[in-house]
């Protein structure tokens, strides 16, 4: 699998560092985000191809952070995570357009093959354009 | 050759399909490459909803304690891997199961409001009730406790403390106030009940913050008015004890016995604190851990907090109308001590013993008095409970034959109340009157067959140790485990024998794990016992110098009937099985899970041929997953069939001379394109393919096994009977030996002889995404020798590790997660199996040639076929 960029976007700090190290081991160029709007912030300045993206966080939740960034570019495919075994949060975020929904707390493979799942649905994409 | 003209037939007719451009061609294969990206996810999808189904099932066997947080994210887990399937499934042949989204939202609505309706919201009511006022009708406000004292109060007029109740509603209150719930609720998410260290993190820091949390100003005005009209009639020194009083809390068949803090001698000033430190307690590390053994969702659990007078009690302690753990047994029994019985029911210092016999009439039959050098007081002037040297009272019984007497009648009388046997807790006070400060069900053991217990054996046995109190009934056996420290709980061997100075409440962490406990201290009537009774753990108390004659890890056996603990395991006292029981099967969170399983697991459509496998008569989400499995294999091998696509156009294999053998490439499955009518096996890059080919090739069949007669006839005439062997009423891809396979998937349909194979395998250096499974059904014999030959395949199987079920002489066996290297050998005896298990039901009745096929079989496999290089040489990095 080609190397691509990530960005983990969560607001436990603990949390963020751990997995961007062990994200980083295995080849991915990784990017952290504290908050919703740093998020946006980043992807507006350098290209990024998977979000890891917290469903709660304060500040502007995940949804919010979802929508903002299909409407900045929809072919980024984002990864949902949450700690709140929600259907509806599951739900939401699928239908408005998120790769997939992970549960915290989650394995790191488990994440790890999700990412490239995902980044692999969006090369597939980029192509049929 | 008719195959040929038709292609110039068509050619010359239907200009519309002239030979691809290159850019047409590209755009097809991204096409290709799309819809097998989405079978892949599909695949994935499918095989998390199925661990988590039998991540359910093995809930309800019992074989792991499970709380509110497992049932929700499980449910949730699954119907996310469905909705996927779904969303997969619109883009393989969109529209064309549009029933799929309504039967998945009806499941779904019905498993939301199970979640929800199952979760009752607290009618609010008032924040705080006089105990005066309350009775049975009150449980959901005031909790099992105080409901039960109220009651009492009420309907015979029993001595009880005066004080007020801080309701469940109040509860709900402090909890929702400044986010408390939302912040525990993030903590709790990964609570494990196995976990003892984690659990211990967790519980402080939870603790922590209800300790630290603020009272609502409605609530603070509340108490503080119940707290005047007290004071205004037992003096301004009032002081209380705080009291949990929770919903399940003294129900019969969840007592959560002393899992909650009971705060003594609490004044005005301290008032909210000990508050925060009671509700606090519902974290504590035995009550998480009871709770999560037992089921009992976190959400259900309100705690209302009863405050009451302190008494002023000469003597306290605890009365069981009946022996807990003899059925037999029906006199009364009194454990007390002198001033407050707290010391009885946390088991921590010694007590006499009373019993009173109730007939013919009530009268004082055996009486033990221990050396009871401690006392246990509260001193109203400075707030203090400590306990202080007994001096004269030491050696003196603690109740005269008449004052047990008298608690007898008291505990008889609540027993006749509530048509039960009861267990109390009361205290003795100056005047001679009996205060009940609690009472609540008494559940009592059932005694168990006995089994054959080797008198010899038992005989020969050293004794280690003798006499105490039956604290539980039961035999346990294993190492013994010496708890000295809180901390020793981290270390402590499942399965070990759990021996403690006092029967203190927080050992019953351990209890769910232990074989059995053995304490210094205690009686049966403390908190300690009655978990250990409520687990089934046998337990034996009261014996004291254990902790010196038993050594750690020396295996003993605990006898608890006899009161005895010998050295070693006695076989024919283990011959006696354990109490099984399965601790949380009547909790709520159980039964909410039985009914969100029934929406779940069971599987309805099971024949894919049948007219009733429809989308619309999928009734669970398995059935939507089975349903959506089959349809998206038929869907990839059907686009690739039909599509005017050259290069992926099945291809039939070429291996030395043309097989009767087809492979279709989805994605990656060729290590370079092809164009032709065959491929070559060189050519074949998927790994599961290749291990499959392998074994199959690998030792030649040696021609169908001779038949006997009877044998034969029986072929010949289901070969007539059953049309689905001549005719083509299956689906075509069952028509031939089909593989579709890209570089880390295969799934092959095959039918050799009679018989219809499918073997589905993804392999890759994903290991917990790698899955084989492999069905297998009919034969051209009788039923009998048919499903001979599937318990026969199915046995054979076992023997490699595979997951075998069968149904009739339908055989599905199944391997998960486990490395590529294991992966390719367990398909390489596939492929064995696949040709030799060939026509053998036709010589499934013959005994000897059974046995003398499956020695020759496991011979051939553990010798030849496994001793060769094993896994494909085709293992490259993953460049998909």
């Amino acid at each position: 699998m080609t190397d691509f960029t990530v960005m983990l976007v969560d607001d436990e700090e603990d949390f963020l560092e751990t997995l961007a190290k062990r994200l980083a081991k295995r080849n991915l160029c990784v990017l952290k985000a504290g908050s919703g709007e740093a998020a946006l912030e980043t992807i507006r300045k350098t290209p990024v191809d998977v979000v890891a993206l917290d469903v709660r966080m304060p500040g502007m939740d995940g949804i919010a952070v979802l929508k903002a960034i299909k409407a900045f570019d929809p072919a980024i495919e984002v990864v949902m995570l949450t700690g709140h075994a929600s259907v509806e949060a599951a739900h939401e975020g699928i239908a408005q357009g998120a790769f997939d929904y992970l549960m915290k707390p989650v394995a790191i493979d488990d994440l790890l093959f999700k990412l490239q799942d995902a980044y692999k649905a969006r090369t597939i994409n980029l192509k049929r354009k | 050759m008719m195959g040929r003209i038709r292609e110039y037939w068509n050619r010359l007719f239907f200009p519309s399909q002239p030979p691809l451009s290159e850019e047409a061609a590209e755009k097809l294969r991204v096409d290709f490459k799309d819809r097998y990206h989405h079978f892949k996810l599909l695949l994935s999808a499918n095989k998390q909803a199925l661990e988590k189904m039998a991540a359910i099932e093995g809930a309800l066997r019992g074989e792991s304690a499970f709380g509110m947080t497992f049932v929700r994210s499980t449910c949730t887990a699954i119907a996310a891997s469905v909705l996927r399937m779904i969303r997969c499934m619109e883009v393989l042949a969109p529209e064309k199961y549009p029933e799929l989204r309504q039967q998945f939202n009806a499941i779904q609505q019905q498993i939301l409001k199970l979640l929800e309706t199952s979760f009752r919201p607290h009618v609010d009511s008032a924040l705080v009730v006089p105990l005066n006022v309350i009775d049975n009708t009150w449980r959901e406000q005031a909790g099992g406790k105080m409901a039960n004292l109220g009651e009492l109060h009420g309907h015979t007029r029993m001595n009880i403390p005066d004080g007020f109740v801080i309701t469940t509603a109040a509860y709900t209150r402090f909890m929702a106030h400044s986010g408390l719930q939302d912040e525990i609720d993030r903590l709790l998410q990964v609570a494990d009940a196995e976990d003892t260290a984690g659990l211990m993190g967790m519980s402080s820091r939870i603790q922590q913050v209800v300790l630290k949390a603020p009272i609502p100003p409605d609530l603070a005005s509340a108490i503080d008015l119940a707290w005047k009209a007290l004071a205004a009639r037992h003096g301004t020194g009032l002081r209380i004890a705080l009291r949990s009083s929770s919903l399940f809390e003294d129900s019969e068949a969840v007592t959560f016995a002393g899992q909650f803090r009971t705060e003594l001698n609490v004044s005005r000033d301290h008032l909210w604190e000990s508050y925060r430190e009671v509700v606090a307690s519902k974290y504590s590390l035995q009550a998480l851990t009871y709770r999560l053994r037992r089921g009992i969702r976190d959400e259900d659990l309100a705690v209302a907090v009863g405050a009451m007078v302190m008494v002023d009690a000469m003597t306290g302690g605890v009365a069981y109308s009946v022996s807990p753990v003899d059925p037999a047994d029906r006199s009364i029994h009194i454990d007390a001590a002198w001033g407050l019985p707290k010391t009885i029911v946390d088991g921590s210092a010694a007590f006499d013993s009373f019993t009173v016999d109730r007939s013919p009439e009530l009268r004082l039959a055996q009486q033990t008095v221990r050396h009871k050098k401690d006392l246990f007081v509260c001193n109203p002037e400075d707030g203090v409970c400590q306990m202080v040297a007994a001096g004269e009272m030491t050696d003196r019984p603690c109740l005269t034959p008449e004052q047990a007497v008298a608690v007898a009648k008291v505990t008889l009388d609540i027993e006749a109340h509530y048509n039960r046997p009861q267990d109390i807790e009361w205290a003795l006070t100056a005047d001679g009157g009996v205060t009940v400060l609690q009472c609540r069900p008494l559940s009592v053991a059932v005694l168990e067959d006995g089994g054959v217990q080797s008198a010899a054996a038992v005989a020969e046995a050293e004794v280690l140790l003798e006499g105490g109190v039956t604290a539980s009934p039961g035999v346990g056996s294993g190492p013994v485990f010496l708890a000295d420290r809180r901390a020793d709980a981290l270390t402590f061997p499942p399965g070990a024998v759990l021996v403690v100075r006092q029967a203190a409440p927080h050992w019953a962490t351990l209890i769910g794990r232990a074989s059995a406990v053995v304490s210094e201290q205690g009686g049966f009537a403390g908190h300690l016992a009655n978990v250990a009774r409520e687990f089934g753990v046998p337990a034996l108390f009261g014996c004291p110098e254990a902790m010196a004659r038993l050594g750690a890890a020396q295996e003993v056996t605990l006898d608890a009937d006899r009161r005895k603990v010998y050295a070693g395991i006695i076989e024919g006292l283990q011959a006696r099985p354990p109490k099984v029981v399965n601790p949380i099967i009547d909790s709520p969170v159980f039964q909410l899970l039985q009914k969100l399983d029934r929406l779940i697991v069971p599987l309805n459509l099971l024949d894919p041929t049948a007219r009733e496998f429809h989308a619309q008569n999928c009734r669970t989400f398995h059935d939507i997953t089975r349903f959506l499995h089959e349809k998206s294999v038929m869907e990839m091998f059907n686009f690739g069939k039909d599509h005017q696509f050259p290069e992926r156009s099945s291809k039939q294999l070429f291996f030395e001379v043309p097989m009767q053998w087809w492979v279709l490439n989805l994605d990656d499955g060729f290590k370079e394109e092809v164009d032709g009518k065959y491929v070559r096996l060189e050519n074949i890059a998927s790994t599961p393919m290749l291990a499959f080919w392998e074994g199959f090739t690998a030792i030649p069949w040696a021609g169908p096994p001779p038949i006997d007669h009877r044998g034969l006839a029986s072929v010949l005439f289901q070969s007539t009977a059953n049309t689905a062997l001549t005719t083509g009423r299956q689906s075509r891809y069952a028509e031939k030996n089909y593989f579709m396979i890209s570089r880390h998937y295969c799934n092959l349909s095959s039918r050799l002889g009679y018989h219809f194979a499918t073997l589905e395998a993804l392999v890759s250096e994903r290991a917990p995404e790698n899955y084989i499974t492999f069905q297998f059904k009919g034969g051209a014999a009788d039923i009998e020798r048919r499903l001979r030959r599937v318990h026969f395949i199915a046995d054979l199987l076992e023997n490699y590790a595979f997951r075998v079920t069968t149904r009739e002489d339908h055989l599905t066996a199944r391997i998960d997660n486990d490395d590529s290297a294991f992966m390719y050998e367990r398909l390489k005896i596939l492929g064995y199996f696949s040709l030799h298990t060939r026509q053998i039901d036709m010589v499934m009745k013959n005994n000897a040639r059974v046995q003398a096929l499956r020695d020759k079989m496991l011979a051939d496999i553990d010798g030849e076929l496994l001793a060769s290089p094993s896994a494909p040489q085709h293992i490259g990095p993953d460049i998909s």
